[in-house]
């Protein structure tokens, strides 16, 4: 295929860094201000994506008292993802394209500066089919705003003032941005949006102080383009670690499909300080014609561990070779330290799209743990734990079946039993608290033939609940990662796509597309207390504390991927399974929006808590 | 409200297609007028049994799934993020349907597809398709040539 674009093809680009080791550096603002509760300081709220607050003001007990404390218009209707940042008495808000930031006194919930981005219109189209944006970064008196053009702005966290700008990637060609900008150290990273429009997959590693690319990494291509090293990456190789070898890219693809073969990695980066290590997945290969691209398409789909000064990767995995489904492996990678045969494995968890949750060792790379979350996942039988590779289902392969065949009953849909939505670790517990999607599909591949800037596709499909279940679209899952078991499984009409919150307080925090925002008990999932906000949420659920009292809020908006159900109704050919559940159904629980909600208990109720340390009896204010 | 209203149009179409039934001959010849009478506009596509139509159609249909149109007006066309097509085609004459088509509407999402051959080579078999879809003469899913099984 004749390459259409020009894009740098200058290699990984490797300059030294003049960054001590995060060992040795002292703690950074981001660090400092993770390290305070009150404080909501980036996305996961720490570097290991635990989403876990050990605030617990708020609590099982009185949880079912929570009211809304105050709102706010995010002025943009379209699907409203991440989550705002609180430092000190500010907030920090985003929204969907045109990406504006607004900085918020907490004080009084005025304006305390506003940053609103003018970006050419035509990124939307290929941002097709929401223009979401998963939030900011803060880092050396910065905030960080990676703008949907893939324009990544630092701003002056006190006055909103540009500091630097760099850009990453051409929307003409279709690279876009969707997600959140990443702090770690002295360091932002930022990845590419465009697995549907054959983009060339790549992670990007800035200075903080100025901008400065540090080191670009491709997801596949040739060796020094990879930033691997033939004799020291390692992967999961016949039940041990061992090198990659030569050309461990090139070698899967024909020709030189690599350069439209995507491997994006829009999701959320996970950093080991101690280790001195990023992780991160990357995509679906280009195009969702598997027939079109013979090989395993390495590195897509892939679990990369990168040393954060020089983008060199210590392991790589790949879970789904020759992905016939689009199960990207961009999800969350959630490092904890998982007890295991009696000991403590320092590891990292990881539930993919394709549906099976992963532990790893993350400091060696060695695969653990690979069970599915979701029973009805039907694609694989399971993974061999000694070659690391799914045992595809021929019956469930488009690949198999070839072009222009609908393959039906796929379980999961594209959109994974798991997308972009994060899990939560509770610490205490070391469980995971995960939201997930119970959707099937049928996947019919077609060829096509790729022109730089549009679709590049080839595949059409049809979603609907999982049939011969429950009926809904969702569960949210308590995760047990050292057995890779379901410890509880509370069943949700929708998807649910609202990142997940725990805290000490014994609960957990998730929204749904009809739009509740919800609070259930650790132990056994049971609900506590929910409220109805104006429109779906597929936002990720936020704590901190104000003038000594703790808050929770979201944003509520529907739309993102999760928005296909506003309108999708059951194919014809599933009508009469009985799902009582369908998509269809959303349009009769909310529209779209776009707002904040900020909740806290009655006044007497959080000081009660504050002042004596003993938790009060429900207080039953509504 | 739109998307609601797509909802409904998809049992309308449904119960159509019960009243149809699956071996109506909609054709440009069916379509003439009777007795001479109201002057009905045939349509621009030839299908039998809900999913075998003309090869101008059939190419139209082609278009739509390759440029990936699905991704933002649903699979049956009955609207996601972009509006729902079986509505649309009801109001859109074919000019409008040419100039939306090739110049877009990208404030709202809709790219220029000026600069696709397949679009300049087939979109009047594109307007045929979803005018079909749009009547409820087409069925959603996968079409066949005229002369196929």
């Amino acid at each position: 295929m004749k390459m259409f674009y020009a894009l740098p093809m200058l290699g990984a680009v490797m300059i030294s860094s003049s960054l001590c080791l995060s060992g040795i550096a002292a703690a950074t603002d981001t660090e400092t201000a993770m390290s305070d509760p009150s404080n909501w300081a980036s996305q996961a709220g720490d570097y290991s994506n635990h989403r876990h607050s050990t605030l617990d003001q708020i609590n099982a007990d009185n949880v079912a008292g929570l009211q809304v404390a105050w709102t706010m218009s995010t002025g943009v209707l379209r699907g409203h993802e991440g989550s705002p940042l609180v430092i000190g008495n500010t907030m920090y808000i985003h929204t969907p394209f045109p990406n504006n930031v607004y900085a918020i006194n907490l004080a009084d919930q005025t304006y305390k500066w506003k940053y609103e981005p003018k970006q050419d219109a035509t990124v939307i189209p290929v941002m097709c089919c929401d223009t979401v944006n998963r939030g900011l970064a803060f880092g050396d008196g910065k905030i960080f705003l990676q703008q949907a053009d893939t324009t990544l702005v630092a701003l002056d966290a006190n006055t909103g003032k540009v500091v630097w700008t760099v850009k990453n990637g051409d929307p003409k060609i279709g690279e876009t941005n969707t997600n959140a900008p990443h702090v770690f150290g002295r360091v932002v990273l930022t990845g590419i949006s465009g697995g549907e429009f054959g983009v060339h997959g790549r992670m990007q590693a800035y200075d903080i102080a100025t901008g400065k690319l540090l080191w670009k990494a491709w997801s596949t291509g040739p060796d020094d383009q990879l930033l691997v090293d033939p004799k020291k990456t390692m992967t999961w190789t016949n039940g041990k670690m061992a090198p990659i070898g030569k050309d461990s890219s090139l070698k899967t693809w024909k020709g030189d499909q690599w350069k439209i073969g995507g491997g994006t990695t829009w999701g959320w980066y996970a950093y080991d300080p101690k280790l001195n290590l990023v992780y991160y997945g990357s995509g679906n290969p280009s195009t969702w014609n598997p027939n079109q691209r013979p090989g395993d398409n390495k590195w897509s789909m892939t679990i990369f561990a990168r040393d954060l000064n020089t983008g060199m990767a210590k392991w790589v995995y790949q879970m789904t070779p020759h992905d016939e489904w689009d199960y990207d492996g961009v999800n969350e990678m959630v490092l904890a330290d998982v007890p295991m045969n009696g000991k403590t494995i320092p590891a990292l968890v990881h539930f993919d799209r394709n549906g099976f949750g992963y532990t790893m060792n993350r400091v060696t790379g060695e695969l653990l743990v690979a069970q599915k979350f979701d029973p009805n996942v039907n694609w694989a039988t399971n993974v061999d734990m000694k070659t690391g590779r799914p045992q595809v289902n021929p019956k469930f392969s488009p690949g198999t079946t070839g072009p222009d065949v609908d393959v039906k009953d796929i379980c999961p849909a594209a959109l994974g039993s798991k997308d972009e939505q994060p899990s939560s670790y509770d610490p205490k517990s070391g469980l995971m608290f995960v939201p997930t999607n119970h959707v099937c599909m049928t996947y019919e591949p077609f060829q096509i033939e790729y022109t730089a800037g549009q679709p590049y596709v080839g595949a059409t499909l049809t979603m609907y609940p999982t049939p011969n279940s429950h009926g809904g679209m969702g569960n949210f899952i308590a995760w047990d990662p050292a057995a890779g078991k379901i410890v509880w499984s509370k069943a949700e009409r929708f998807s649910v796509w609202s990142g997940a919150l725990t805290t000490d307080g014994g609960i957990a925090f998730y929204g749904t597309l009809e739009g509740y925002l919800k609070a259930v008990s650790l132990k056994d999932g049971k609900e506590l207390w929910k409220f109805k906000t104006p429109s779906g949420i597929i936002g990720n659920v936020f704590t901190y504390v104000y003038n000594g009292k703790q808050y929770v809020g979201v944003y509520s908006g529907i739309g993102g991927w999760a928005g296909i159900g506003m309108a999708a109704g059951l194919s014809e050919g599933h009508e009469g399974l009985g799902a009582v559940g369908g998509y269809k159904d959303l349009a009769k629980y909310t529209t779209l929006g776009g707002s904040l909600f900020v909740f806290g208990l009655p006044d007497a109720a959080a000081s009660r808590t504050a002042s004596t340390g003993v938790t009060p009896t429900a207080n039953p204010i509504q | 409200m739109r998307r609601l209203e797509s909802v409904g149009m998809k049992y309308k179409l449904m119960v159509m297609a019960v009243i149809l039934g699956p071996t109506v001959l909609l054709t440009a010849h069916a379509a003439d007028t009777v007795d001479g009478a109201a002057q009905t506009t045939r349509p621009p596509y030839t299908v039998v049994d809900g999913d075998k139509v003309d090869q101008k159609t059939l190419d139209g249909w082609k278009t739509w799934r390759a440029l990936a149109c699905e991704r933002c007006h649903g699979a049956e066309q009955e609207g996601l993020v972009g509006p729902s097509l079986v509505n649309s085609l009801k109001t859109l004459t074919k000019e409008e349907f040419h100039t939306t088509v090739i110049n877009g509407r990208p404030d709202k999402g809709m790219p220029p597809w000026g600069a696709s051959a397949m679009m300049q080579k087939n979109w009047e078999g594109l307007y045929a398709y979803l005018k079909g879809r749009s009547d409820g003469a087409i069925k959603p899913g996968h079409l066949h040539p005229l002369d196929s099984q």
